[in-house]
């Protein structure tokens, strides 16, 4: 989090109140290069936010006249069985999504941190699935696992195992979406932990060894603890992120078979942009907002808990 | 001694072990992926599937990378895409250049409280913000121009702003000084001065933006209804919904778009891993 930047120039101007014209001159080069960040800020940010609420207690398809209908969208969003299938799906992609990833991640950043030769060569390759274009690895991943012709079922066929009709089947639809995101977005977790381990200080791993402590009780003791921070900064991004499938959804499944694999961010998206419907699409967004947020507070909570500071 | 070094070979084997697997697991797509691109358009559907793909040891290897680059308008997109993601990336870079060195070191009262509302901002998420910016564009007249694309990235960094403005921060005021005394202004100290020496943060960021301008598929997908516009990544879900048995095609057009990403990845990993591990989330 920000630091307070010195404050001099805030004072320094106040104790010159009376030089009007020469204080003007003093700010208005700072005012000039933070001019594209503000008209940012304003124009894409902060109108937009403010807009969204506004619309979120509208009725409106945006060819037809808005209609101020109070709390109905909301309501409607808890009422109705298809929002709450989708907030069921959110709930169980997140399940999926957010242990999978931490596990894995935490897996290849403990092994990778060993001091192997060829560890370079590994971060690199497990870091290539995060920063591929979504799309064309996400088709690829489509054609994986095709039913009848893809490579999945191909092999779990040469092992003796039953293959499955992945995408178009509702119970695997979205544990498909989350494996290809899991795949993806392991990479980027396992380098901000690393960034972690490598702060360790080796020398509690010495001390441990010499007391005979086994390798599983030195990560519990000495790893985890000491990894706490960036375990929980990884956490929190893995929670937002999983609250926000766009892409891989859509080249995926596109959210069927039957909305089986819809979650909250792909069905505002449908809602906004192919139905119109933008009220109810924006209430659906900030009920999204709320629960991010809510969610990180919640773990600012926890932290106290479990981060070893 | 001898068991102690057996242990010790064991690990090594179970590491390497674990190791192997993952990176099969990683590599397997993008070589599944590598291998239909390269297959004709009917032995996609053979069964068992084939791992030598034929045209690749046929009289025109490329043939469907040509196809798909040339018939099917590919190199357009890619044209597309290279421009939108260019422009997006060094508009992002100037902004949070600009920006980050007036929060580190110019003088404006409130600049505290207007970047802590570029930072709290950044963790609303883009399903708020994009159905009033769809409303924005519309009302601008720039739908089905490439403007919504860029303006928006060009003008909001607030991880770059971030970054930049601890990196301005943390180098000496004596240099600016000795530039002030010989009668420099604050643009020239600036630009002649400062920037040059964060050149390793500003290749990140302008590496990161690009990645991501070029990965974006929901604004294309909103903004642009001219085929002559598409972007790589809208192009390949158009071609799906199209040609939806040609996957040799597709996988061709896939790996095509994937390289230049790998190769800006390669180009500039150290600085894109540096990036990533301070937090370098979109946006």
């Amino acid at each position: 989090m920000p630091q307070h930047a010195p404050r001099t120039g805030a004072r320094a101007s106040q104790s010159r109140l009376a030089q009007r014209p020469a204080r003007w001159k003093h700010w208005l080069p700072a005012l000039l290069f933070l001019s594209p960040a503000i008209v940012g800020l304003v124009l894409f940010r902060l109108v937009p936010i403010v807009w969204a609420f506004v619309l979120s207690f509208t009725d409106w398809r945006i060819f037809d006249d808005i209609v101020w209908v109070g709390f109905d969208n909301y309501i409607h969003i808890l009422s109705s069985p298809v929002a709450r299938q989708v907030l069921g799906n959110t709930l169980w992609f997140t399940a999926m999504y957010v242990p999978g990833v931490v596990v894995l991640s935490v897996s290849l950043a403990v092994v990778l941190n060993n001091g192997l030769r060829s560890s370079a060569f590994f971060r690199g390759a497990f870091f290539l699935p995060y920063i591929t274009a979504t799309v064309a690895i996400t088709l690829a991943w489509r054609w994986i696992f095709s039913t009848r012709f893809g490579l999945l079922n191909h092999l779990l066929d040469m092992v003796g195992l039953q293959g499955q009709a992945w995408l178009a089947d509702p119970a695997w639809a979205l544990p498909a979406v989350a494996i290809v995101s899991i795949w993806k977005d392991a990479g980027f977790y396992m380098i901000l932990l690393i960034a972690g381990l490598q702060t360790i200080d080796p020398g509690y791993y010495e001390a441990a060894r010499i007391d005979g402590a086994r390798p599983f009780r030195r990560f519990y003791a000495i790893t985890l603890p000491l990894l706490s921070r960036s375990l929980f900064f990884v956490l929190i991004l893995a929670l937002i992120r999983s609250t926000q499938t766009f892409e891989i959804t859509y080249a995926l499944t596109n959210g069927g078979p039957n909305r089986a694999s819809t979650t909250l961010a792909f069905y505002i998206y449908q809602n906004a942009f192919v139905h119109f419907e933008m009220g109810y699409a924006a209430a659906l967004a900030y009920l999204l907002c709320f629960a991010i947020g809510l969610v990180t507070l919640l773990n600012f909570w926890l932290r106290k808990r479990w981060v070893h500071e | 001694m001898n068991d102690a070094r057996l242990k010790r070979a064991s690990v090594l084997v179970a590491l390497y072990g674990v190791l192997l697997v993952y990176a099969a697991v990683t590599l397997l797509p993008f070589a599944w992926m590598l291998i239909t691109s390269f297959k004709e358009s009917r032995e996609v559907f053979r069964l068992p599937p084939s791992f030598v793909p034929t045209l690749l040891f046929g009289p025109d290897p490329l043939a469907n990378y040509t196809e798909v680059l040339t018939r099917h308008d590919f190199l357009l997109y890619f044209r597309n895409s290279f421009f939108v993601s260019t422009t997006a990336a060094l508009g992002q870079v100037a902004t949070c250049a600009l920006a980050g060195y007036a929060f580190a070191r110019m003088h404006l009262p409130g600049k505290t409280a207007i970047f802590a509302l570029i930072l709290a901002t950044a963790f609303v998420p883009t399903e708020v913000t994009i159905i009033p910016e769809f409303l924005l564009m519309r009302g601008l007249g720039w739908i089905d121009t490439f403007l919504p694309l860029i303006v928006p990235s060009f003008l909001v960094g607030s991880f770059g702003t971030f970054m930049l403005r601890e990196y301005f921060a943390s180098l000496p005021n004596e240099y600016g000084e000795a530039a002030r005394i010989d009668g420099a202004g604050p643009f020239r100290i600036f630009w002649r001065v400062y920037l040059p020496l964060a050149r390793p943060a500003l290749i990140s960021i302008f590496v990161i933006a690009f990645i991501n301008n070029w990965d974006e598929l929901l604004r294309p997908l909103l903004y642009l209804n001219s085929p002559e516009l598409r972007t790589v990544p809208l192009g390949l879900m158009r071609f799906v919904g199209e040609f939806e048995a040609e996957w040799a095609l597709l996988m061709a057009g896939s790996v095509a778009s994937t390289l230049p990403l790998i190769l800006v990845y390669l180009l500039g990993q150290k600085y894109v891993l540096q990036g990533f591990a301070g937090g370098g989330v979109k946006g």
